[in-house]
């Protein structure tokens, strides 16, 4: 199975990495093709192909290899931004680890081992990355984080094993209970609203390659866990059976969506607004799950995928705009890294939903059906919509402030071409938008059929 | 019973330490009583990966702590992790244990047959870990408390029908990794303290 093959190219290329991580011209390349190489093995392995190891079943969906070949395409990028504009030579075997976490999160089929995946998954960048070590701050950053990702782990652990070794006859509320332990659990690990405060304190503390990979790479890869835990848990009917839980989803989906909106507009800087944007739109998204509805969940998992992609590329970008910037400025400016800026504001129009890009029809049929649901989810949600437009056209607006004649284009402009490539494929997306939402489209009938089992 | 008592005590000596060190072989002497209580539902091969990974989970920690005095004070925390755990691990099991008819029997020494032993040192061990991370202040009580929650999830895991050999091994993975981060996390917080 060409999960498991791509699987083992990464995790042994991890540790490879990790011998020899600090000679960054040799570690740099052999990471990009490593993550390369698994991205092909994905691409060209047959739909739902299936295997098993040590009696745990592996099975690739469509939308696994969509997934899993995004967020892979994500971490290519990630690599070559710190291999040519931000060198750091531990990060190399952390993404290469988390790349392997990627692959076997999306194509296990076992509910209890998938989120043990992940859990490992949010470990790694803990332990080698978030932090500088000699700042004070930065260790309380990398601690608080570490504590909710052990916290939400063990929780949504414990949940899963309760729900998988108790009999089916048990009380319905148990199983009520437990999909609410999940939920919050998973809420903890997606920095929901309230319990973000760990990732706003990584946003002023971590480099800007880390938060890209942590809100970029791993956030995404939480909710999409979260959504085939649910279809592959069989706790989906506890859902249906109490609408206080449909209520708990769309409670702090709509509290994100609208608080992270409203934490984004009175952002003081670049790094902020992302983060609190990715916070909104994971709300969103939360939202479209909570529907319960077919149109919710594509539309979720789309602005998903979307939202990791262009929060990597407005990171990097507002990473090199800092590193350009000079003690004297006040803030990042255009004028010192031009193209790194328009690749912030192109990252913007995808993190909204701008049409013609792929980011739209996610954000269209989430808002579609929260009105379809209720007028008041789905004006709440377009409110938190066009807060974050205003949000990221005030900092487009203050990043533009200089005038052209002082501008200096970068002699590296790595986030430039980053942003480059990834606008392309964004506007690509939503010329053959199929290309994402048929896999997607997949997923939710199989969710569909799982809540409701005949 | 006797071994929940055991477990009790030995989280009531971990969640007391003042030193890491102690700390770690407190959690040593967690890790093997839930491995005993386990006993019933692993095999011996099962047991011992169980065992090497709390050995060198506590070996990680007694390594990071550096010397003998390193720690945490735990003061009034001590006390607000046990109330927290003591208040909650009864009402886990009220809201999630294993309804059925009839009543179990449950021997003096050992786990019995229908898992009441393992869910309540299960509970137990989730309750003080959540209680212990939510009032820690450094990352010598935040590994702590992550271990004993592993430790905990490792011990529900048990009453899952599959492959318990790979759920085995992965949970022991996972509890190392744990341990390590931890261990990296203490290691790096003596030294920005320190600088």
């Amino acid at each position: 199975m060409n999960a498991l093959i791509a699987i083992g190219i990464l995790a042994g290329s991890a540790l490879v990495a990790f011998a020899i991580r600090k000679r960054i011209p040799v570690v740099g390349p052999l990471s990009a093709a490593a993550l390369i190489s698994a991205i092909a093995a994905l691409v060209i392995a047959p739909a739902d192909a299936t295997a098993t190891v040590l009696d745990l079943p592996f099975r690739l969906t469509a939308l696994g290899r969509l997934g899993g070949v995004v967020l892979l395409a994500t971490l290519v990028l990630l690599v070559i931004d710190v291999w040519i504009g931000e060198p750091a030579y531990n990060f190399f075997p952390t993404a290469l680890g988390i790349g392997a976490v990627i692959v076997a999160v999306l194509s296990l089929a076992v509910p209890l081992a998938i989120y043990a995946t992940l859990l490992l998954g949010l470990l790694i960048p803990v332990g080698s990355f978030v932090f500088q070590v000699h700042r004070n701050r930065s260790v309380e950053a990398a601690l608080r984080h570490f504590a909710f990702v052990a916290l939400g782990g063990s929780l949504g652990l414990a949940a899963l094993a309760l729900a998988a070794g108790l009999p089916k006859d048990q009380p319905a509320m148990t199983f009520v209970l437990l999909v609410v332990v999940l939920v919050i659990a998973f809420a903890l690990k997606l920095a929901a609203i309230p319990f973000h405060t760990h990732a706003a304190l990584l946003v002023s503390e971590a480099p800007a390659a880390a938060l890209a990979l942590y809100f970029g790479v791993l956030v995404p890869l939480t909710f999409l866990a979260f959504a085939q835990i649910l279809t592959l848990s069989g706790l989906l009917p506890a859902i249906v059976q109490v609408h206080k839980v449909q209520d708990l989803l769309l409670g702090i989906g709509l509290v994100s969506a609208v608080g992270g909106a409203l934490l984004a507009s009175g952002a003081g800087d670049l790094r902020r607004l992302v983060a609190y944007s990715v916070i909104s739109n994971l709300g969103a998204s939360l939202v479209g799950i909570g529907t319960l509805s077919g149109p919710g969940i594509v539309g979720a998992i789309a602005i998903v995928l979307v939202t990791g992609v262009c929060a990597t590329q407005q990171l990097l970008a507002a990473g090199a705009l800092e590193r350009a910037s000079t003690p004297e400025d006040a803030r990042p400016s255009a004028a010192r890294a031009p193209l790194a800026a328009a690749a912030f504001i192109a990252g913007a129009a995808g993190m909204i939903g701008l049409p013609p890009l792929v980011g739209f029809p996610g954000h269209f049929f989430v808002e579609l059906i929260a009105y379809a649901f209720s007028g008041w989810v789905g004006t709440a949600l377009v409110g938190a919509t066009v807060l974050l437009l205003v949000a990221q056209l005030r900092a487009g607006m203050a990043l533009f402030a200089a005038p052209i004649e002082t501008w200096r284009v970068e002699p590296r402009p790595v986030a430039g071409a980053i942003g480059a490539i990834i606008f392309a494929a964004l506007l690509l997306g939503g010329v053959a938008p199929d290309v994402l939402l048929r896999p997607i489209a997949a997923f939710a009938d199989e969710f569909l059929r799982a809540l409701r089992p005949l | 019973m006797i071994l929940l008592a055991v477990i009790a005590l030995a989280t009531l000596a971990a969640n007391g330490a003042a030193q890491l060190r102690n700390a770690a072989a407190a959690f040593l002497a967690v890790s093997l009583t839930a491995t005993w209580i386990a006993a019933g539902s692993a095999s011996p091969g099962q047991l011992a990966v169980a065992a090497c990974a709390g050995l060198v989970s506590a070996a990680l920690l007694y390594v990071a702590a550096g010397d003998g005095a390193y720690g945490e004070e735990p003061g009034w925390r001590l006390w607000a992790a046990t109330i927290v755990a003591a208040a909650a691990t009864p009402a886990a099991f009220a809201s999630f244990r294993t309804v059925s008819g009839d009543a179990p029997a449950l021997p003096l020494f050992g786990a019995d047959s229908a898992g009441v032993t393992v869910q309540v040192a299960a509970f137990w061990l989730l309750s003080s870990g959540i209680a212990i991370l939510l009032t820690a202040r450094s990352a010598v009580r935040m590994s702590v408390g992550a271990l004993l929650m592993i430790t905990g999830v490792q011990l529900l895991v048990r009453l899952v029908s599959g492959s318990q050999l790979t759920y085995t091994l992965l949970f022991s993975w996972l509890e190392v990794v744990v341990a390590l981060v931890g261990a990296f996390l203490v290691v790096n917080e003596r030294a920005a303290r320190e600088a």
